[in-house]
C-alpha cells in the first residue's frame, strides 16, 4: 500500500517552466483516447464497477440463496440500512474505527514530522543511519512487521514483557492493549514515510529565507512555525490525507494479530463488513456497511476531494 | 547549551535508530536461533548459536518455492503492464489536450480514496464472473488496478517536466516523431520509470489483503500467503516464521536501498517551493 502514497505527494504543482502552456498542445481527438484507455479499461473493472456494484449490493438481500442457486437478489430498499442504524455492533465499530485511526494518524505524524526536524540537527554519520534504518524498516512489508510484533509480545517468550518486566503478561485478552500492539505496527511501519518525505521537503526549504529570519531575531521555534512548517503545509496536508485513508480502512493488522479470527472487540468497520460478508454470509449487508465506509471517508476528506478536482484543472 | 542540546540531538536519533531497528533486528535474529534459545525463559540478545535449522526448513519446503515463483511472476507482469499501460496514459494526460482529460485526471486521483477492503466483496464477485478468481492473472489485474493511479500521476510529471521544444528540435534534426520520442523523451523519464516501477514491484510483492480473499488454492499461494502456514490454530511456529518473513522482505529491502535517492526525490519534487 506504500505505493498509494507518491500520487498525491508528487501532485505538487508540476516542474513548470519550460512546459508548453495547455493551448500549444495538439489536439488530436483519438489519439489520446487510445493512450488513456488501457488504463480507464482497468480502473473501470476494477475500481468503479466494484464500488458500483458495492452500492447495488447494498439495497439487495443476497446471501447463501444467491451462492448455492441462481436465485435473483431480492430488491429490499432501504432495508439493509436501516439494519445499519439499529446495530449496536456496526456502531461499536464506527466508534472504534474513529478513536483508532485518529490515535494512530496523531501518532504518525507526530514522530514521523518530529523525527525529520531531529535529522535535520544530527552530525551526518548519525543521520546516515538514521535514514538506513528508516529506510530498512519502510520496506518491511505489514504482514511481516505484524508477524514480528506478534512474536515480540508473545506471552511467554516475548521480547517485549522481558524488556519491560512484565512477567507472563497476557497483550490481547484486553482488546485496549491488543489495539495499542495494531496501533504500535502502524504506526512503526508508517512513520520511515512521513520522516523520509518531510525530511526531503525540508532540505528544499531555501537556506536563505531561514538565516534572513534568524537575522530578523527569530529563535529556532519561530522560524518552524513562521517559516518551515509553512512551507511544508503542502507536503503534511498530503501525508494526514493519505494517514487518514489508510488508518481509516486498517485492516491487516489488526486480522493477523488476531489469527484471522478477531474477537468482536477487535473488529473495525473493514473487518466487520468482511465478517457480515464471509463468515455470516450476508453479502447485502456488508456491502451496505461498506459504502457507508466509504461514504464516510468521502466526508472525512471533502476538503481534499475538492482541491483534487481543482488540481486537476491546473495541470 | 548549544553543546548540551546537541548531545540531547544524538541521544534522541540513537534512540529512533534502535526503536525502528528492533524489530528488524529481532526477526533476523530469530530467524537463526535454536529452538532452544528461542523459547528461552529469558529472551538471548543476542543469537550466540547460530543455526540456519530454519532457514533450511524454509529452503526445503516445496511450497516456499511455489509460491516465490507466483509472486515473482505476478510481480513482473504486473511491474511491465504497470509501466506500459501508465505511461501511454501519462503520455496522453500531459501531451494533450482532450475532452475527458480532467475527468480522467480526477478519477485517477479519486480512487485512491476507496478503501481496498470496501472493494474486496465485490471484486471477488466481479472476477468470479470473468473466471479470474482464485488465479494469478486476477492478482495481476488486481493490482494493475492498485498502481496505476500511482504511476500514472508520478509518470504525468515526467512527462510533462520534458520540453516539448527538445522533442521538436530532434525532429527539425530528421528524426521521426517516434524516433524524437525514443532518443529524447524516453531517457529523460527514465528517473520516473525506475522510482515508479518499484514502488508497483512493492505493492504486489507485498500484498496479501487482496490475495488472501482471492486465492483458495494452495498452488496459487503468493509468498504472503505461504507465510501464513507457519500460524496455526495451536499457535505460530516462529522460527520459520520468522526465517520466510526475513527472506521475503530481503529483496525489497535491497531494492529500497538500492532506490534510495530516487525515492525521496520522486516523492517530494516540486511539492515544496520556496
Amino acid at each position: 500500500m506504500a505505493v498509494t502514497v507518491a500520487t498525491h505527494a508528487a501532485a505538487g504543482p508540476a516542474p513548470a517552466p519550460s512546459r508548453p502552456g495547455r493551448s500549444s498542445r495538439p489536439r488530436r481527438p483519438r489519439l489520446p483516447l487510445l493512450l488513456i484507455a488501457p488504463a480507464a479499461l482497468i480502473l473501470l473493472l476494477v475500481q468503479a464497477y466494484p464500488l458500483g456494484r458495492v452500492a447495488a449490493l447494498s439495497f439487495q438481500g443476497w446471501g447463501l440463496a444467491q451462492i448455492f442457486s441462481d436465485q435473483p437478489a431480492p430488491f429490499v430498499g432501504l432495508d439493509n440500512f436501516e439494519r445499519i442504524l439499529s446495530d449496536p455492533v456496526f456502531w461499536a465499530a464506527l466508534r472504534r474505527t474513529l478513536v483508532l485511526a485518529a490515535a494512530m494518524v496523531t501518532l504518525t505524524m507526530l514522530f514521523g514530522v518530529g523525527i525529520a526536524l531531529l535529522m535535520e540537527r544530527l552530525p551526518a554519520w548519525l543521520r546516515r543511519v538514521v535514514m538506513s534504518v528508516l529506510v530498512l524498516a519502510w520496506a518491511v512489508p505489514t504482514f511481516v512487521s505484524t508477524q514480528v510484533f506478534a512474536w515480540m509480545t508473545q506471552q511467554n517468550f516475548g521480547v517485549f514483557n522481558y524488556l519491560f518486566g512484565l512477567g507472563q503478561h497476557n497483550w490481547y485478552i484486553n482488546p485496549v492493549e491488543g489495539l495499542a500492539v495494531a496501533t504500535a505496527v502502524v504506526v512503526w511501519g508508517a512513520v520511515p514515510f512521513i520522516a523520509v518525505t518531510t525530511y526531503a521537503g525540508l532540505t528544499q526549504v531555501p537556506a536563505e529565507l531561514v538565516e534572513s529570519a534568524r537575522m530578523d531575531g527569530a529563535s529556532g521555534l519561530q522560524v518552524l512555525r513562521r517559516v518551515t512548517l509553512p512551507l511544508l503545509r503542502p507536503v503534511l496536508g498530503i501525508q494526514i490525507v493519505l494517514s487518514v485513508i489508510w488508518d481509516f480502512q486498517v485492516f491487516n493488522q489488526i486480522w493477523l494479530l488476531r489469527n484471522a479470527s478477531p474477537e468482536p472487540e477487535y473488529q473495525t468497520l473493514g473487518i466487520y463488513a468482511y465478517m457480515q460478508a464471509y463468515q455470516g454470509h450476508d453479502y447485502g449487508y456488508a456491502g451496505a456497511v461498506a459504502l457507508v465506509t466509504v461514504l464516510l471517508l468521502a466526508v472525512l476528506l471533502v476538503v481534499y476531494v475538492r482541491q483534487l478536482i481543482r488540481m486537476g484543472d491546473l495541470t | 547549551m548549544r553543546r548540551v542540546l546537541r548531545g540531547v540531538y544524538a541521544l534522541l536519533g540513537i534512540m529512533v535508530a534502535v526503536v525502528w531497528v528492533f524489530p528488524v533486528y529481532w526477526m533476523a535474529t530469530t530467524a537463526i536461533k535454536p529452538g532452544r534459545d528461542m523459547y528461552a525463559a529469558e529472551p538471548q540478545l543476542v543469537p550466540l548459536h547460530p543455526t540456519m535449522q530454519h532457514i533450511n526448513r524454509v529452503l526445503h519446503d516445496a511450497a516456499f518455492w511455489q509460491a516465490l515463483r507466483n509472486s515473482a511472476g505476478v510481480t513482473a507482469v504486473t511491474v511491465v503492464l504497470a509501466m506500459a499501460v501508465a505511461f501511454l496514459s501519462a503520455v496522453a494526460v500531459a501531451r494533450f489536450d482532450f475532452g475527458g482529460r480532467r475527468a480522467f485526471l480526477a478519477s485517477v486521483l479519486v480512487v485512491q480514496l476507496v478503501p481496498h477492503v470496501a472493494l474486496i466483496i465485490p471484486l471477488f464477485l466481479t472476477l468470479s464472473d470473468l473466471g479470474l478468481a482464485d488465479t494469478l492473472t486476477g492478482l495481476v489485474v488486481a493490482y494493475l488496478a492498485f498502481a496505476l493511479p500511482f504511476a500514472v500521476w508520478t509518470m504525468r510529471g515526467f512527462v510533462a517536466g520534458v520540453p516539448r521544444e527538445l522533442e521538436e528540435a530532434a525532429m527539425i534534426d530528421g528524426c521521426t516523431p517516434l524516433q524524437a520520442f525514443r532518443r529524447v523523451t524516453l531517457p529523460l523519464v527514465l528517473p520516473g520509470l525506475i522510482a515508479t516501477s518499484i514502488f508497483t514491484m512493492i505493492l504486489s510483492w507485498n500484498e496479501y489483503l487482496v490475495a488472501y480473499f482471492l486465492t483458495s488454492t494452495p498452488d496459487r499461494y503468493t509468498l504472503p500467503l505461504w507465510l501464513t502456514h507457519f500460524i496455526t490454530s495451536e499457535g505460530a511456529e516462529f522460527g520459520p516464521l520468522m526465517a520466510g518473513s526475513t527472506l521475503i522482505a530481503l529483496p525489497v529491502a535491497i531494492c529500497f536501498a538500492l532506490a534510495q535517492r530516487n525515492l525521496a526525490h520522486g516523492l517530494t519534487a516540486g511539492a515544496v517551493k520556496g
